[in-house]
């Protein structure tokens, strides 16, 4: 009981939407509506409808020395604990301890003024992060160094390049020592090689003991670092443990957040859907259920279909959209070459992919369902999630992996080649 | 591992739970972030004068100016008696409190949603934002002093020992402007209407002050109520330490102090109040 870290008795938070007074800028507005409500109080009981538990119930120890994952779907209550236990923001109910110095980094460079040069922003920025003046002064070289911007740091930061901009306040924030680290997935944005340092980052605060709430919708990174993952969903706990256990359970949940888009694009008249997608199987060439292939690989994606009504010249779209939800590639009915004229009723399609050449991250499925011309949509699908391994090509080596062929040409004349040769040990 | 010896005292070091009391202020926790509030004054000040042709000297331009218009208007073409004194240096002895008021309020008001990013983003005590708003503008008071100092010269007028109690104003004076800064800054995060009446509110304010005329211009039975205004304690103080006037209204600062206590009080009772929504509102 003497290493906890974080400890969490029913937390819940209440916001008020709608007719409240949160929505109020001015004393009028207010004013307006208390007069209206004045008027309307019979019929309509206040309170209920609008508000909104953002979380309700929580209870979690967290050790010290984890490393915790938050997930869940967008409006699962993820970002109002980060605020909760980083204090910004109170809870409505509830009780919390925290033992140790906590840091947390929603943002990087919070308090970044524009106008001060890179050297005091430095000192501003880790001020209001939570370092002690002594501790910036011992840091700023490492500082300087970490984000390479040695020439530019007595310029005011609004003439830096966002890239120099960005190096620099992480810098700063990768220079807390917290003993309890918080950190948003708004780190996880940003070019791959700002990831990299932030999982680095992450990493080294492991290997000093400490404990790290991490919240992210990027499955990978979360796989990555975390060991121990809380799932939320609609402001509760939906599951807590292992981390291998739990990312599972959110991906299956994943999968039957059904997307019915039937006319999200101009020109379907019906308003009921003439296809859906009822179900999305991965397996492997031979057939058997898979959630992760080798580089290399051929998958084979079975879709299973309904078209009650039946549906003339569709045109099926599997792409594989990575966790950072840059779409990688497209398989199309229509533009492999294969047409189907028409279908009725419920039945199977299946596409076997060419051997995997996408990097070693995690993807998921998305079906879409249009028309030849791809003027019409019949329907949208967000579907399973799978990993593609590779040992070494990760994402620094871009989005796929395809060998090239590489050759000396013998008619040009290459001087470096010959006259080093001579030279070259035996 | 050196961080698990630090937290074997086995006391939580933040407790996360919903405020209930009004009076749980929680005011050790400014004083643990006091650095950060040297950062925050040190930001405001560097900040202030950035890109600008003239610089610092905007901090005694705009004083002096007011004491030249004030000079001619007043003293020269109304004739308002000024308690003896030569009026330029009257003037401006008022103005140096007032110009430093007015800057404070307006910035304190304006300080916290000013502060959105850092109030939605990270946790510190956020009384600490109208605390350094109202404190960064004590340095244009700095500059002005010194063209007293000059002015006081060339008008050969010494100082008496109640300059000793000069640092009791300017308490006063910063406590004046943090008091009705809480109250206006808390209120702005939710009505923005308070942007638009601070600076009418200050424009008022002056000719509720004497700062163009002396508090023995006020007839004698409006003196009390016109004494509840904080400033006209503090601009008498003013008067009476730098440049020695006589007879100062020890009632009217008495009441202006009690009148502060009460406004900072409460201000601060209604921004620890606020201050748990603000994340959520601003």
């Amino acid at each position: 009981m003497n290493d906890i870290a974080i400890r969490m008795e029913n937390i819940s938070k209440q916001y008020n939407i709608g007719a409240s007074h949160y929505r109020h800028n001015t004393l009028r507005d207010q004013l307006m509506d208390s007069l209206k409500s004045a008027f309307r109080r019979k019929e309509q009981s206040c309170s209920g409808e609008n508000n909104f538990w953002a979380l309700k119930d929580v209870s979690f120890e967290i050790k010290q020395g984890e490393i915790v994952g938050i997930i869940g779907h967008n409006g699962a209550g993820k970002s109002t604990l980060l605020k909760i236990l980083s204090r910004i923001t109170e809870p409505t109910d509830g009780l919390g301890e925290i033992y140790g110095r906590v840091g947390s980094l929603l943002e990087v460079g919070t308090g970044f003024h524009p106008e001060l040069t890179g050297r005091e922003n430095i000192y501003l920025n880790g001020a209001i992060i939570g370092m002690r003046k002594e501790e910036i002064n011992r840091c700023f070289d490492a500082i300087v160094d970490f984000a390479e911007i040695d020439t530019f740091i007595d310029m005011p930061v609004k003439r830096y390049s966002s890239g120099m901009y960005v190096r620099l306040a992480f810098a700063v924030s990768a220079h807390l020592k917290p003993e309890i680290l918080l950190v948003d997935e708004v780190l996880s944005v940003g070019d791959l090689r700002f990831q990299r340092k932030c999982m680095n980052y992450a990493e080294e605060l492991r290997k000093s003991g400490a404990t790290v709430v991490f919240v992210s919708h990027n499955m990978f990174s979360i796989k990555s670092i975390c060991n121990r993952v809380i799932y939320l969903s609609g402001g509760r706990i939906q599951a807590d443990g292992l981390t291998q256990e739990v990312i599972p359970l959110f991906e299956k949940e994943s999968r039957t957040g059904y997307n019915k888009h039937p006319q999200a694009v101009a020109g379907s008249g019906s308003s009921e859907p003439s296809i859906h997608i009822t179900g999305m199987e991965l397996l492997d060439e031979s057939g058997v259920n898979r959630a992760v292939f080798n580089f290399g690989e051929r998958m084979r994606v079975r879709l299973s279909y309904s078209a009650p009504q039946g549906i003339r010249d569709p045109n099926f779209v599997v792409a594989l959209i990575r966790s950072d939800n840059v779409a990688c590639c497209n398989y199309s009915t229509h533009l492999d070459g294969y047409s189907i004229p028409s279908l009725c009723g419920d039945g199977t399609i299946e596409v076997l992919t060419p051997p995997l050449k996408i990097v070693s991250e995690s993807y998921s499925i998305h079906v879409i369902v249009w028309d030849k011309s791809f003027q019409q949509m019949y329907c949208f699908h967000k579907g399973i999630s799978f990993h593609v391994q590779h040992h070494l090509y990760s994402t620094h080596f871009g989005v796929f992996h395809e060998e090239g062929e590489w050759v000396i040409p013998d008619g040009v004349v290459n001087s470096r080649s010959t006259d080093c040769s001579g030279g070259l040990p035996q | 591992m050196e961080l698990t010896a630090e937290i074997t005292s086995r006391k939580p070091s933040a407790i996360i739970q919903p405020r209930k009391g009004l009076f749980q202020l929680n005011l050790r926790d400014v004083w643990n972030y006091r650095e950060l509030l040297y950062f925050l004054v040190w930001r405001d000040v560097k900040v202030r004068y950035k890109q600008t042709a003239i610089g610092a000297a905007w901090a005694i331009f705009q004083p002096l100016i007011t004491m030249v218009i004030f000079t001619l208007l007043f003293g020269k073409f109304a004739k308002f008696p000024s308690d003896g004194i030569p009026y330029p240096v009257f003037a401006f002895v008022a103005l140096l409190p007032w110009t430093y008021f007015a800057q404070a309020l307006s910035q304190s008001s304006s300080s916290v949603v000013g502060s959105s990013n850092l109030v939605t983003k990270i946790y510190f005590p956020r009384l600490l934002i109208p605390l350094a708003a109202s404190v960064a503008p004590l340095v244009d008071l700095f500059f002005s002093l010194l063209v007293l100092v000059g002015l006081m010269f060339w008008f050969r007028i010494t100082p008496s020992l109640g300059l000793l109690a000069l640092p009791l104003f300017l308490v006063l004076a910063i406590l004046t402007a943090l008091s009705v800064g809480l109250w206006s800054s808390a209120l702005n995060v939710r009505y923005r209407d308070v942007g638009h009446t601070i600076p009418f509110l200050i424009q008022v304010w002056m000719y509720a002050s004497p700062v163009a005329y002396p508090v023995s211009m006020v007839p004698e039975r409006w003196r009390l109520l016109y004494s509840l205004n904080p400033m006209v304690g503090v601009i008498e103080g003013f008067r009476w330490a730098l440049i020695g006037k006589r007879s100062p209204d020890f009632m009217a600062m008495a009441i202006s102090l009690v009148m502060v206590m009460v406004i900072l009080f409460g201000g601060i009772v209604y921004f620890k109040k606020m201050e748990r929504s603000f994340a959520d509102v601003i």
